[in-house]
């Protein structure tokens, strides 16, 4: 009983790693129609980023996760500039934009980094400890930091000018540009929040596991996952499909290996989709 | 017309089948050209899949399937080489038939993203099927490919990469005649049609699923036989061999190529196999050189690869005709 309680606990804090990488990746393709493939790199450079900042340059962990946020937020807009923006409802040539970027983003981190796995050091060591259950502080504070993120972003959409002009654009892009709001403004805005969120997303990776170059393939696998669980475009149901898969992801190896996990998670999501192709929140 | 056209056919198979005579000394060039042909096997039949407008990100899934089944089925069930090397396509056809209709039946994002998590879900269990599989070790020593010998004529051993050349030449171009009269035919009409028009298509009494359904099979069987030739030639599986990228490169192979030609995917996967390795000097930059690729052809070529000739040809005209206007 307690093993499975552990595991429930371990698997709601890999579930908010996966909302955050999810949540991006579903504000951009609400607004850019596109799925971004490249957003699993965008959380490895986010763990990189802070591993420098905080291993090799010495900086707090906690502002090196605002540098990382920053940073790579504003390469989000760059991305979106540069590469996104000209393929915008391209589903198959958005694919090879994105390979590329991934190729491009790996290969500068291997040549750069190594390849070897990579570790940030515990800040605080502390273990909060319930009956027999441990929980480090270390994946509290994840938990924590996903939940306010995800109300932030919830609070941006709904209570700020430019989050209902991205839920005009992601209703009606021709509708919305025909209302005076300004699309590729709201495009690189969706950008850098996505980006900005799978950076500190992969930074609370790297600090509770470990760090590496090809970190990014596994995340972006599991967090389109997510968002056909919880339904495309769908901030809620973002949620509730992360929160699914990290049950799934902590509860299964269990009984079985990682790998079954991954397995079981996958199918119920092919399985879901074959009886509910939008998803469970999605809107067709 | 007619024999201008048969030139051009036989042209670049004359060149394929010379080739193998001339790269003989060099097992390093010898084993490009098998890879080439493999990649233009796996594009070529994603192709025939993309026809329908319908993006399959799992073909690497069912390379993986026809590999693995051809391996077991000679090391751990005595099937000969060449039954289990057709079981290989065989069995990847299954799979296809069993998951084919619910999974035609959703739309392009989903079906794209569907079949991603399918090829995902077929590494996984390779990497975990372990009495089978052999998990993340693998499969050692898988045999080669039996010899083949008509009495009195020759004998074929398939222990150097050479003859290797010539049975993947061979597989490749039985595959490329199957999937062109597949393309020409009432089928590939059919299917083209549903690209163009999915509802359409329905309201005049086509069974879109259906036609979606069968070249789904058709295109996972040819991954299928690839696959299968993939272990014989390379003698060692991996699961790795097999992850999300490995699906991934071959619709770049598709795309960059360009997939509204035939030749598209042909062109693209020989490019894109090729490229890399003569830029193998560069060690870790490699990958920068198919990204630049990548990247030339994506914001300048939309039509892909097998656009470039008539690219080129009408700026040609654009040209000589603004010249023929100023000369005016």
């Amino acid at each position: 009983m307690d093993a499975l309680l552990q595991s429930i606990v371990n698997g709601f804090v890999i579930g908010w790693i996966y909302v955050l990488v999810a949540l991006g990746l579903t504000i951009v393709f609400s607004i850019m129609r596109i799925v971004q493939f490249a957003h699993g790199e965008i959380y490895m450079l986010g763990a990189f980023i802070v591993y420098y900042l905080s291993v090799v340059l010495g900086i707090n962990v906690f502002i090196a996760f605002v540098i990382a946020a920053i940073v790579l937020g504003l390469v989000g807009i760059a991305l979106e500039r540069f590469f996104f923006r000209r393929f915008r409802g391209q589903v198959e040539s958005s694919i090879i934009v994105a390979v590329g970027l991934i190729l491009l983003l790996q290969t500068i981190v291997v040549v750069s980094f190594g390849s070897q796995d990579k570790w940030i050091p515990s800040v605080v060591t502390e273990i909060i400890t319930v009956g027999n259950i441990r929980l480090p502080w270390e994946r509290a504070s994840a938990v924590l930091i996903g939940i306010i993120l995800t109300l932030a972003l919830f609070l941006f959409i709904q209570k700020t000018k430019s989050g209902q002009a991205m839920v005009a654009v992601a209703q009606d892009l021709e509708g919305a540009a025909l209302q005076g709001i300004n699309v590729d403004r709201i495009s690189a805005l969706s950008m850098a929040i996505g980006c900005a969120l799978a950076a500190v997303a992969g930074a609370l990776m790297g600090a509770i596991f470990t760090v590496s170059p090809s970190m990014g393939g596994f995340a972006m696998a599991n967090g389109i996952a997510v968002i056909i669980l919880g339904g495309l475009g769908s901030v809620a149901g973002a949620v509730i499909g992360g929160l699914i898969l990290g049950f799934i992801a902590g509860i299964v190896p269990l009984y079985a290996s990682t790998h079954v996990a991954s397995i079981v998670g996958f199918v119920l999501i092919i399985l879901i989709l074959i009886i509910r192709p939008r998803g469970l929140l999605g809107r067709d | 017309m007619k024999s201008d056209r048969i030139l051009r056919y036989l042209a670049p198979i004359l060149l394929f089948i010379l080739l193998p005579l001339f790269l003989q000394g060099n097992q390093y060039y010898l084993h490009i050209f098998i890879i080439c042909g493999i990649n233009v096997i796996l594009a070529s039949s994603l192709r025939a899949i993309t026809t329908t407008g319908q993006v399959s990100l799992g073909h690497g899934g069912f390379m993986c399937i026809g590999a693995y089944t051809s391996a077991v089925l000679t090391m751990k069930f005595g099937f000969p080489v060449y039954g289990a090397f057709f079981m290989g396509g065989l069995v990847a056809i299954a799979v296809a038939a069993a998951i084919a209709y619910p999974i035609t039946r959703v739309k392009t994002v989903y079906f794209a993203m569907l079949t991603l998590f399918l090829g995902i879900v077929i590494m996984l269990i390779a990497l975990e099927w372990r009495d089978m599989t052999g998990g993340s070790y693998g499969i050692l020593d898988i045999p080669p490919l039996g010899t083949i010998s008509i009495p009195g004529l020759f004998t074929i051993d398939f222990s150097t990469k050479f003859p290797h050349c010539y049975f993947i030449l061979f597989l490749a171009l039985l595959i490329l005649l199957f999937l062109y009269r597949i393309e020409r035919s009432y089928l590939g009409m059919t299917l083209k049609s549903i690209a163009q028009d999915e509802f359409l298509a329905a309201s005049i009494g086509t069974n879109v699923a259906n036609f979606k359904a069968i070249i789904f099979c058709v295109g996972c069987f040819c991954a299928g036989l690839a696959g299968s030739f993939y272990a014989h030639y390379n003698s060692v599986l991996t699961p790795g061999t097999f992850d999300i990228f490995s699906s991934i490169y071959i619709i770049v192979h598709v795309i960059v190529g360009g997939g509204k030609k035939f030749s598209g995917a042909i062109i693209g996967a020989l490019v894109l196999t090729v490229v890399p390795e003569i830029f193998r000097v560069v060690k870790e930059f490699q990958p920068f050189v198919f990204v630049g690729v990548l990247f030339l052809v994506i914001f300048f070529l939309p039509e892909g690869l097998a656009g470039l000739p008539e690219r080129v040809r009408a700026e040609i005209k654009r040209i000589s005709k603004g010249r023929a206007q100023n000369n005016a």
